[in-house]
């Protein structure tokens, strides 16, 4: 055979393994870093509307949990391989560490297509899960939360599961849920507010005042609508901001040097976060190909909607005002693009620093849970800002110190302490 | 207003008023003759009375009634010379005179003292007072022969006599026809001599000179009565001695019943009568025999296979179907709301027909399944098909009926002077007065006005879509109502000469047909709604799901479209929006399941009436949910809330103004019957039609409606291919029998093939990555809907991408067919998505969608063919050149000598094939026989190669700075429907290029194309041409559309130009 099939952990191990490098980690810390501390694999019978009995497939990796509880989503995907569950979880403990939060990381899934199966289905298969995992997971345990094709209400499901068997009422065990049933308020601002609280640091440590800086933002869902109103709030402008039309297949960017309204967009704005061309025009928006957004004359770049936008062709359309990029989608930018954004001295925010805000937000649900009593979305906010605030600078301040880029330097941090919380507890 | 203007109002208000008197003066005979109460002579005497005032002088009028011995007379009765009369008859025979003059002369003119109607109204009088007497009659004879058996009990044999003796003298030909059943019911109990008696018109003729009948050819004597008196009494004798008194009486009685029938059969069978008089035959026997239940069932069985023949359609199997479900009491109600010339014969059309039957089905079926109670119809008025003709015959458009055999061209030109000709022609005022009175019956509710042609909905050919619906506000003074409601029916009538269905026609061979076109005028379900009119949801349903977006989802499980507010949306694919899917069968696997797809894939538009403007309009349901959602009946069945990432149920708690609120109708499928409703209208219908069925539906938020219902099989997109057996094995590529939905794919001339093998052995994520672009390109790059993506598992796998390329719906929106591929992995087959991630896209856009299975036994897969034939890939996207190996690009008539690819799929047999054919093969005259294929099809191209000649010669150079022409695309490679536009690419010189002027040349020149081209076509486009500029720098450099000019496939041709030297 040619080449290897690609594989996420591999890959993830691979990114581990240079970083173990340069932090120089004994042989004992890395063997257990590199593999997940626990995999369970498990079948889940179903009996279908139709009578038939069904076996599915699924799975919990907890990667590692010796700064808390794991924590991490659990997937419905037909095409779920515990490969990638692995890898997931392992991101995941380093997405926890960086924020510094007391938790550990995890990920599960079930092989399964939503789409074949009815409402009721599915809800046998998250109680299912439960019942298989129920020894291994729980508040103090392993918490998980939302991922691809689950939602709050699998959540909720899961949740009365755990607790008609755990014989009590344990709200921690899961997050994700709706607000009222157990959620935190504030969930919705988190991310978009966290790549902001961020971005301010940043600049504080540039000594730019944030009232005389202007952005550019890709995407117009949740992350960035709220990292645009934060940022607008703060004093800062944004005058360009794209996103995909849904019926022309293709997105556009919307600019406006007097800076965009974020309350007049979203008025023109669909539930996917297209933007109406017309009325934007009638507004005195100019109206742009989509991927004008980065070669636009401001200071801060923020990518908020897929992988892969700073590449190796793009990045050489961003102009000398930009100073600061920061990441609020996962994987924006290419390594070829990384290297050019290094040697170009801008600052990048990481993605997995950037957007933590999410997060940290669910560690405060499930704290909240944990306590039976539920905070103000101002309290919250503010909470979610100190957390913030810190990480970034532990970040900021190794990065300056060290000479390292900002994604080297983020990862250090996480796998430091997670690295040391394993050797404290005398594991390594 | 000049005095002669006036003259001839004040005359035709005169007429009304006397056609006015008429009515009520045979209401009021009716009336009295209906009444059982009353005494014979009482009855007769108050007729009489009735009579003058419903002529033209009543106060000179005077009637003289003779019957039998009897005579009544108005007061003061005097002879007259200014007098008419008819006569009362029994079944031909003379029992009496009825008189109507005037004591003296009432008007000037002698010649017409009596108007015409008058002459009618008292045969009709003269007729009804027959029937009544001969109703009496027959009660006498009844009460008589009781009393008598009373009186003598024993003497049975002799009860029946006297009752026939009586029918006897008073009516011989009821009398012959008892008798000859009563011969008929004897022969059936097998009595020898019965039979003799009934092959031998005597039961002298001796039994040696028998023959059975139909023995040999010679056509039977005809035997002649000639010992009358014998005949009968040997019938009696016979009678006597088999059957008993009890069971004559009762056959007796039921015959003297039926016999009531006769008018009415005698009018359905007769060719030449009218909706008039059929109508009227209806109406008479209603009244004169309500107690109908007693004929027999093969008597009811006839009346209705005739009636379902004059008022419908002649088609036996609708006949067979439809004689088992419909009453004589529906016909009855039907014929108050139909509108008719008086000489008109025609019917009612395919659509009224259609609605008529399964309402029948559905309301009988009520009393097995409690769940079909409470299905209604809209308020529905019919206008008769001929009524067309008549239309025109007033309006001397008669030569227009010879339209259809115009060019298509010819009549694309003048049809829309044709629909002014018919919306500025006034109606005969027969019709006009039909309509008024309709609209008098619906009031103001807002109407939709449907066509209902002979030709819709019969076999194989559904004409959806061809003839013309039109939706009235109805708002405004009568006057202006009725002009709307004219205007629309007129609009209607000259759909049935758009070029359009007439080109349909000519397709299916029905252009000889003599069509008609009837009209239904349906009152629009719905309620008002601040100034809008909607019903709260509508929608279409169907038998046969064709669009599984599951597995587990049978063909039979059915489907349903539907959306908010009119059906229209649910009815045509709208490609901005969608509508919510369900299959009736398995309605807990829905189509969208992550809390994006839901939240992408609701409906977010609906079609309303606005009263205010009178007009159709599609507003935005979330506008409208915000300012009148409280109001709006069965509102929280209809929407969710979106809370976060959570949907759900929205209730009276929430403030729809202010929420963010989707329509998803998730109350409307859990808390009520509605999906287990459907599934029994369909199931019903289906079984009782022996058809699959396509039914529309309405509902106001209380009770449901059906709208429309035909077999589905002859929706057009949905009709099955045939697939030959004896396709050589050699020329198919591919074969499938699993999973299989109907739908046309056009013919193929790329094939896209991501071999399956090659992309799992990529090395990593980006490179597969790069796959999933590289396609996005090349749906840009090959001609739309001319080509099929082959690939492995899961087109568009937003997990793990290793079995599954990645795109999204923008990579392969312009492919005709999507074809996912499992193979065997191991022991197992991976399930593949059936296009779940954009399957609604794909419903909405036509895209067709197959899953392959090729280690299956019997399944062709012919992967040499996608490995060997020569990749085009490394032309097309050089950048992508390493993954040559992986994505194969075929153009299928370069590497097969000219043949094209087509997919044949019919879901009855669970199959599909594709096969390579030669352009214009054999396989050709096939296609072209089933509907859905252009007659213009190889014309297009010629055509637009020829303007693109044209324009290129009449091009100055020098003037525009221009260097050459070049025509690419399905122009160029004979491939152009009749929608496509004309891609040119306009190599240009930098220096002398004038922009502005040469683009406003051009401009022109497309605006003019696309104009033709709608007059051959139908298709309207925003120009014709797709310009495409380069400069030296761009051939140089090969950028984009340069790279054609050199390309291998698609290679753009250059156009000869004026002085060309280049």
């Amino acid at each position: 055979m040619a080449g290897k099939e690609f594989n996420a952990f591999e890959m993830a191990q691979a990114q581990f393994d240079k970083v173990a490098n340069i932090l120089n980690l004994d042989e004992g810390t890395r063997e257990l870093l590199r593999n997940p501390l626990r995999e369970y694999h498990f079948s889940i019978p179903i009996t279908m509307d139709d009578g038939t009995k069904k076996v599915y497939k699924g799975f919990r990796v907890q990667h590692n949990d010796s700064r808390g509880p794991a924590k991490g989503g659990i997937r419905f995907h037909p095409q779920e391989t515990v490969d990638t569950v692995k890898a997931l979880a392992t991101w995941m403990t380093w997405k926890c560490a960086v924020v510094d939060i007391p938790l550990g990381g995890g990920k599960g899934g079930v092989i399964c297509d939503p789409h074949n199966l009815s409402m009721r289905e599915q809800e046998q298969i998250c109680r299912g899960w439960v019942r298989q995992m129920a020894k291994n997971v729980g508040p103090i345990n392993d918490v998980p939360a939302p991922d691809v094709m689950t939602n709050g209400q699998h959540m909720l499901w899961m949740l009365d599961e755990y607790e008609t068997i755990s014989g009590g009422k344990n709200p921690g065990f899961i997050t994700g849920k709706p607000v009222g049933m157990g959620g935190s308020l504030g969930r919705t601002e988190a991310t978009g507010y966290g790549v902001i609280y961020t971005v301010r640091e940043a600049l504080k440590d540039m000594n730019i005042k944030i009232e005389d800086t202007t952005a550019s933002v890709q995407g117009f869902g949740n992350v960035s609508q709220y990292a645009i109103q934060l940022f607008s709030q703060l004093g800062g402008k944004v005058i360009c901001v794209s996103s995909w039309d849904q019926n022309d297949q293709t997105s556009y960017s919307f600019k406006k040097l007097e800076g965009v309204n974020l309350d007049e967009l979203r008025k023109i704005t669909d539930k996917f976060g297209g933007i109406d061309k017309a009325k934007a025009k009638e507004a005195g928006y100019e109206v742009l190909d989509g991927g004008a957004w980065i070669e636009q004359e401001v200071n801060i770049l923020i990518p908020a909607a897929l992988e892969n936008q700073i590449n190796s062709k793009t990045v050489l359309k961003i102009k000398d005002s930009v100073k600061i990029i920061a990441e609020g989608a996962n994987g924006p930018t290419t390594p070829e693009a990384d290297k050019v954004i290094f040697e170009k001295g801008i600052w990048v925010i990481p993605d997995f620093l950037a957007n933590a805000g999410g997060v940290t937000c669910s560690y405060f649900e499930q704290v909240q849970c944990n306590m039976n009593y539920f905070w103000e979305k101002d309290e919250v906010l503010g909470k979610l800002d100190l957390k913030m605030t810190s990480a970034y600078s532990a970040v900021s301040e190794l990065a300056r110190k060290k000479k390292l880029y900002m994604r080297d330097a983020a990862y250090l941090i996480a796998i430091q302490r997670v690295a040391q919380a394993c050797k404290d507890r005398g594991w390594v | 207003m000049t005095e002669h203007g006036s003259k001839q109002l004040s005359a035709i208000v005169h007429d009304l008023e006397e056609r006015a008197k008429e009515l009520k003066c045979l209401y009021k005979i009716e009336n009295i003759l209906n009444n059982q109460d009353a005494k014979f002579e009482e009855t007769l005497q108050s007729v009489v009375n009735f009579i003058p005032p419903g002529w033209q002088y009543p106060h000179l009028c005077q009637v003289k009634l003779i019957l039998r011995d009897n005579v009544f007379i108005t007061e003061g009765w005097t002879e007259s010379k200014f007098s008419m009369f008819r006569n009362i008859e029994i079944r031909g025979k003379k029992i009496g005179e009825i008189y109507v003059s005037y004591i003296q002369n009432p008007s000037q003119h002698s010649e017409d003292i009596f108007l015409l109607e008058e002459g009618n109204l008292l045969k009709t009088i003269a007729d009804r007072i027959a029937h009544f007497i001969l109703h009496n009659d027959l009660q006498h004879i009844f009460k008589e022969f009781k009393s008598i058996k009373r009186k003598e009990k024993s003497d049975a044999a002799g009860d029946w006599k006297v009752v026939l003796d009586m029918i006897r003298k008073t009516d011989p030909t009821l009398f012959m026809s008892i008798l000859r059943k009563l011969l008929h019911q004897l022969c059936l109990r097998g009595n020898d001599e019965a039979s003799v008696l009934l092959s031998q018109s005597s039961i002298e003729v001796k039994i040696g000179e028998d023959r059975l009948p139909g023995e040999d050819n010679r056509p039977l004597r005809k035997k002649v009565i000639n010992n009358y008196d014998e005949y009968i009494n040997a019938i009696l004798r016979l009678s006597y001695e088999n059957l008993s008194d009890d069971e004559l009486l009762m056959k007796i009685q039921k015959w003297i019943q039926e016999d009531k029938s006769i008018p009415l059969v005698r009018i359905l069978e007769s060719r030449e009568s009218t909706l008039a008089e059929i109508s009227d035959a209806i109406r008479k026997y209603y009244h004169l025999a309500p107690e109908k239940y007693e004929l027999s069932p093969s008597m009811i069985k006839g009346l209705r296979v005739s009636l379902l023949r004059r008022f419908f359609t002649e088609d036996l199997n609708y006949i067979r179907v439809a004689k088992d479900f419909v009453k004589l009491t529906d016909f009855y109600k039907l014929i108050d709301k139909m509108i008719y010339t008086p000489t008109s014969q025609g019917k009612l059309g395919g659509k009224s027909s259609g609605v008529f039957v399964a309402a029948n089905i559905l309301e009988k079926q009520a009393d097995v399944s409690e769940i079909l109670k409470n299905i209604k119809i809209p308020k529905t008025w019919f206008v008769a098909s001929d009524c067309v003709l008549a239309f025109m015959r007033y309006n001397n458009l008669e030569e227009v009926l010879e339209q259809k055999y115009k060019e298509v061209e010819e009549l694309r030109l003048e049809y829309p002077l044709l629909v002014q000709m018919f919306k500025n022609s006034p109606f005969p005022p027969e019709i006009e007065k039909g309509l008024s009175v309709a609209l008098d019956d619906f009031g103001n509710s807002p109407l939709v006005v449907r066509s209902s042609s002979l030709l819709e909905d019969q076999a194989g050919a559904s004409f959806s879509g061809k003839y013309k619906s039109l939706f009235l506000a109805n708002q405004g003074t009568k006057k202006e109502r009725l002009a709307a409601l004219q205007d629309a029916i007129a609009e209607v009538y000259a759909s049935t000469f758009a070029p359009d269905p007439i080109e349909y026609r000519a397709e299916r061979g029905l252009l000889d047909y003599h069509e008609e076109m009837g009209v239904m005028i349906q009152e629009v379900v719905g309620n008002r709604i601040g100034k809008y009119y909607f019903p709260t949801y509508a929608g279409v349903m169907f038998s046969n799901n064709e669009f599984r977006w599951s597995p587990r989802i049978k063909r039979e499980d059915g489907l349903i479209r539907l959306v908010a507010g009119l059906g229209t949306r649910a009815v045509d694919r709208v490609g901005d929006d969608y509508p919510i899917l369900i299959a009736p069968g398995q309605p807990n696997l829905r189509v969208n399941v992550s809390y994006e797809e839901i939240v992408k894939y609701s409906l977010k538009k609906l079609d309303v009436i606005n009263i205010e403007s009178n007009e159709f309009e599609t507003v935005l349901l979330q506008d409208l949910i915000a300012q009148y959602g409280e109001q709006c009946p069965g509102i929280y069945d209809m929407i969710s809330i979106v809370d976060g990432e959570h949907i759900r149920p929205a209730n009276i708690m929430d403030d729809l103004a202010t929420s963010n609120t989707i329509v998803t109708f998730n109350g409307l499928l859990s808390n009520t019957r509605f999906i287990k409703k459907s599934a029994e209208i369909i199931k019903t219908l289906q079984t009782s039609l022996k058809t699959p069925v396509d039914i529309e539906f309405a509902s106001d938020g209380r009770d449901f409606y059906i709208l429309q219902c035909r077999p589905q099989s002859y929706t057009r997109e949905h009709t099955a291919d045939i697939i030959p057996r004896d396709i050589p094995s050699d020329r198919v590529l591919f074969s499938a029998n699993k999973h299989i939905s109907n739908g046309k794919v056009p013919e193929i001339t790329h094939v896209v093939y991501v071999d399956p093998t090659k992309y799992s052995e990529l090395p990593d994520k980006d490179s597969m990555l790069k796959v999933g672009k590289a396609i996005g390109k090349l749906n840009k790059l090959l001609p739309r809907r001319k080509f099929i993506l082959i690939g492995p598992g899961r087109w568009g796998s937003r997990g793990d991408i290793k079995l599954g390329v990645s795109v999204t719906y923008s990579d392969i929106n312009n492919t005709a067919m999507l074809i996912e591929v499992a193979r065997k992995k191991g022991s197992y087959v991976p399930d593949l998505s059936f296009g779940t991630h954009f399957f609604q896209d794909l419903v909405e856009s036509s895209i067709r969608y197959l899953p392959l299975y090729p280690d299956d036994e019997g399944i062709i897969f012919n992967e040499r063919f996608f490995q060997l034939s020569k990749n085009l890939l490394g032309d097309l996207l050089p950048q992508y050149k390493k993954l040559i190996p992986v994505i194969r690009v075929i153009d299928v008539p370069a590497v097969t000598n000219g043949k094209i690819l087509r997919i044949l799929v019919n879901a009855e047999i669970d199959e599909a094939v594709a096969v390579l054919k030669d352009h214009g093969g054999e396989l050709e005259s096939q296609a072209a026989k089933s509907p859905g294929f252009s007659a213009y099809s190889s014309e297009d191209w010629k055509w637009r190669n020829n303007m693109a000649e044209k324009l290129s010669n009449g091009l100055d150079l020098d003037k525009y700075g221009v260097k050459g022409i070049y025509i690419f695309g399905s122009t160029l490679n004979a491939s152009a429907g009749p929608g496509s536009d004309i891609d040119l690419i306009i190599h240009v010189d930098d220096k002398s290029w004038k922009k502005n002027e040469l683009a406003e040349w051009l401009e022109g020149w497309s605006l003019a194309l696309s104009e033709m081209n709608y007059l051959r076509t139908g298709y309207k486009t925003e120009g014709l041409l797709d310009i495409h500029y380069i400069n030296d720098q761009d051939i140089e450099n090969k950028n984009s559309y340069a790279l054609r000019i050199n390309s291998v496939t698609d290679r753009a041709k250059a156009l000869k130009i004026k002085g060309g030297s280049k």
